[in-house]
């Protein structure tokens, strides 16, 4: 029995190893086979996330493997950069990337850099705007900029924190002699009570994060900040046609560690153009007052990462002038 | 007249099959995660918003506000059996339900809890099917200096918690907010005592401090005690034991105060059920009528948190139904819920969607009562666990810390966290400084910290706002009555006549 003992075990041994490297192989031709982890640097519950909920589980239809959502909030988006950066580029994970994240690049000093990640889709892109309660005494952008010019500093709009696109924007139009104050509200639910209770004048947001409220008539966009009039909002004014130079869209793109075989980037990649292209992911889109033509594939998504990353390097530099 | 018809609708189509089961899910569901420390409620309604794809809207409300409500009372079990908080907001509990059960009765602890957590799940569900409307514009009326306000009154609890010493209370409870102020600040995204550290740069997260400082630091103390104290001798002892109602009825000061703080610290976004469970506790131990008697395991200590955490739920139901606002996360899940069934809440909510807001509100009356028969059929087996040989039992507590902790947001650096915690949790307890306040510090810190800048920038650093507006000036006065009585106090019994000893 002694003897025999080790004699099985190398046997047993000897099979495990060759139906790792028998299955290891398989693994190599046939991707993907594992779980994919999608890692959302914010917290749940919130617009990054129900992104990577959507998306994901489309994309688990039609990749046929599990793609559990991982939440790494913090840093602004650092945190779970740095979880995707410490893993192997063998495309088992992605991430959800954001403007607010992809700012650091250009206000911050981040651990990371843009050649660190390589982006698979720009999948959602949504202008920002300046929203007042309906019963605001502005009834129009004009009479807020005139406000704002014969009062500087005094009118209060809420923001999501310092540094942060949004202050950006406001420091850009401080700029131009329409300098309000920005206070910072992290807490959404604070940040939307300041403007409905009137303790600030305006709120800086994206319409799709505010999208009950403003089809329950309890608050109205003054401004957008885009190029364009939007198709539900034909009345409202964009920062383009008042001169501002001004658009830094929020945008919504999913990234994989540099270095990662291309052949996978392309599975990946492709599997996210198929959901983008579904009449589920559009009605989403529609949803949440998003560009309907918000998707852009790899190349495209690369060029568009670079064109808003000089967008705001102009800008702070604008600023400081 | 109409509410009650809908109401009786409503009842009605909880018991539709699919309704009931998702709500029985729920509440066990619910349950579970409220026992697993560092693995929240607001987690375990994030994990199960997935599921809720698939159904209709209303069993996936009814899923995910029976877990909430449920987390709101699980955690209490491990809280009085352990010492182990299974969530922020039973940390309260420790000190008057933990002591009561140290003294040889769990059950009669347990059974206060259940009955505070039914009283006031009732009440709330009650109150917002009532006063839906009317609480929602007053949620509106809060700002900035309000939330520090309540939260600096959340702090004071302090002086509560000390035990012995107020000195080394407050010294604790300096260290938890330093501990807050780790890592990148909300405001302005600087780096703070970070030094250059990636896993301090994310901040620590005061579930690891919990975690670490009271599930695995008291399993520290019993390792080097060698694991020698008996198992409780329970003997007959253990029956669910409920409070009789003359017991209930000579609380009702309490019962009162602890439900208008639970519901108003509902409605108050940012605050939530944590905060209620602090200030309630607070406000008992300042204002109550056993007031010297706190943290002695009396039922007053007990019943306060419980209640007000309980009753917070209702109250954050009401700005999320009637303004489309989540208050916490929890309801930003359900929000989410909401907005994926193509359902958007606000003031119109209850005449688009009247049947399914009704029925929301019978399931929460119907969950109050599941989870009610729930824990009194549980309180019995799992008193029996105190029975198991201590190092058994401490066993099962680290690795439910370390799952808990893991599961919060898979970090594996939190692991650490939770292991140096329970190291420091170890010398607090080995060198007699009260753990409570440090984990006051971290929780409410980060909070006290925004609101307090948020206020100055807001009011351009004119620190008088604080006493203009009736909300913040009422409750920042009492907080610092709070403060002062034991200070003065403390002066008068200890340093005047040892001044007058000197002359002498």
């Amino acid at each position: 029995m002694q003897l025999a003992t080790p004699k099985l075990f190398r046997e047993v041994l000897f099979f495990l190893a060759a139906l790792f490297a028998v299955t290891g192989a398989i693994g190599q031709e046939k991707y993907p086979q594992r779980p994919i982890e999608f890692i959302v640097p914010w917290g749940p519950g919130g617009g990054a996330d129900q992104l990577a909920r959507k998306v994901g589980k489309m994309m688990e239809d039609s990749l046929k493997v599990s793609i559990p959502v991982i939440n790494a909030p913090g840093a602004t988006g650092s945190s779970g950069m740095t979880k995707l950066l410490v893993g192997e580029a063998d495309g088992q994970s992605m991430s959800v990337f954001i403007a607010d994240t992809h700012a650091l690049l250009a206000t911050g000093n981040p651990k990371w850099k843009s050649t660190d990640y390589k982006p698979l889709a720009i999948m959602l892109r949504q202008p920002s705007a300046i929203f007042v309660a309906t019963d605001s005494r502005f009834k129009t952008w004009a009479d807020f900029e005139k406000e704002a010019r014969a009062n500087p500093g005094k009118l209060k709009v809420a923001v999501l924190g310092l540094g942060s696109i949004d202050d950006m924007t406001l420091r850009y139009l401080a700029g131009k002699g329409i300098k309000t104050n920005p206070v910072p509200f992290a807490n959404p639910g604070e940040r939307y009570i300041s403007i409905l209770g009137g303790h600030a004048d305006a709120l800086y947001e994206q319409a799709g994060d505010v999208r009950q409220m403003l089809d329950n008539k309890q608050m109205r966009p003054l401004l957008f900040f885009a190029t364009e009039r939007l198709a539900e909002f034909k009345d409202i004014p964009v920062s383009k046609e008042l001169g501002y130079d001004v658009t830094l869209p929020q945008f919504r793109s999913v990234v994989v560690k540099a270095g990662t075989p291309p052949a996978r980037v392309k599975i990946l990649a492709d599997a996210l153009a198929a959901a983008a292209a579904s009449a589920e992911y559009k009605a989403f889109l529609k949803d949440s007052y998003a560009d309907p033509n918000s998707y852009l594939g790899p190349g495209e998504a690369e060029k568009f990462l670079q064109g808003e990353l000089d967008a705001m390097k102009h800008l702070i530099a604008t600023i400081s002038k | 007249m109409e509410v009650i018809n809908h109401l009786i609708n409503g009842f009605a189509s909880v018991f539709l099959p699919a309704n009931i089961l998702s709500l029985a899910i729920g509440v066990v569901v619910g349950m579970l995660v409220a026992v697993l420390p560092g693995l929240t409620l607001v987690m375990g309604v994030v994990l199960a918003l997935p599921f809720t794809y698939s159904m209709g809207i209303t069993p996936a409300v009814i899923l995910l506000t029976a877990m909430y409500i449920t987390g709101t009372y699980g955690g209490a079990f491990t809280a009085i059996l352990f010492k182990v908080p299974g969530e922020p907001l039973d940390v309260p509990l420790l000190w008057d339900g933990w002591r009561m059960a140290q003294k040889g009765r769990p059950a009669e602890a347990l059974g206060w809890t259940l009955f505070a957590a039914f009283f006031a799940g009732l009440l709330t569900v009650a109150a917002m099917v009532l006063m839906a409307v009317p609480f929602a514009s007053f949620a509106l009326k809060f700002d900035a200096p309000d939330y520090f306000a309540i939260i600096a009154f959340g702090l004071t609890s302090v002086v509560a918690l000390g035990g012995a010493s107020l000195t080394n209370a407050f010294i604790s409870m300096f260290v938890g907010l330093f501990i807050a102020t780790i890592g990148v600040d909300e405001i302005y995204g600087a780096e703070r005592f970070s030094f250059g550290i990636p896993m301090l740069a994310d901040g620590v997260e005061y579930l690891t401090v919990m975690v670490g400082a009271y599930g695995l630091g008291e399993v520290l103390v019993r390792f080097e005690q060698g694991f020698k104290s008996q198992p409780l001798d329970l003997g007959a002892k253990v029956q669910t034991k409920l409070p009789s109602f003359a017991e209930a009825f000579k609380l009702r000061a309490t019962f009162l105060r602890s439900s208008v703080v639970g519901l108003l610290c509902g409605i108050v976004p940012g605050a939530g059920a944590t905060i209620a469970s602090f200030v309630s506790y607070g406000i008992e131990r300042q204002y109550g009528g056993q007031k010297e008697k706190m943290g002695s395991g009396i039922p007053e200590g007990i019943v306060a948190p419980q209640i007000a955490s309980t009753a917070s739920v209702g109250g954050h139901m009401v700005p999320l139904l009637v303004l489309g606002i989540p208050g916490s996360g929890a309801t930003a899940v359900i929000l989410g819920a909401f907005l994926l069934h193509g359902v958007q809440p606000g003031p119109q909510i209850f005449q688009t969607q009247a049947a399914m807001v009704y029925t929301l509100f019978a399931s929460m009356f119907v969950s109050v009562i599941a989870m009610c028969i729930l824990g009194y059929f549980a309180i019995k087996p799992l008193v029996r666990v105190l029975y198991f040989p201590e190092a058994i039992t401490s066993a099962y507590v680290v690795l439910l810390c370390f799952i808990g902790a893991y599961a919060a947001r898979s970090n594996l650096t939190d692991l650490w966290m939770v292991a140096l915690f329970g190291v420091i949790g170890y010398l607090f307890e080995k060198y007699k400084f009260p753990i409570a306040p440090m984990i006051l510090g971290t929780i409410l810190g980060p909070t006290a910290e925004r609101t307090f800048q948020t206020t100055m920038i807001s009011f351009q650093n004119d620190w008088t706002i604080f006493f203009q507006r009736p909300v913040s000036a009422t409750v920042l006065i009492l907080a610092i009555v709070a403060l002062g009585v034991p200070v003065v106090k403390a002066w008068r019994d200890i340093y005047i006549p040892a001044l007058r000893r000197g002359r002498a």
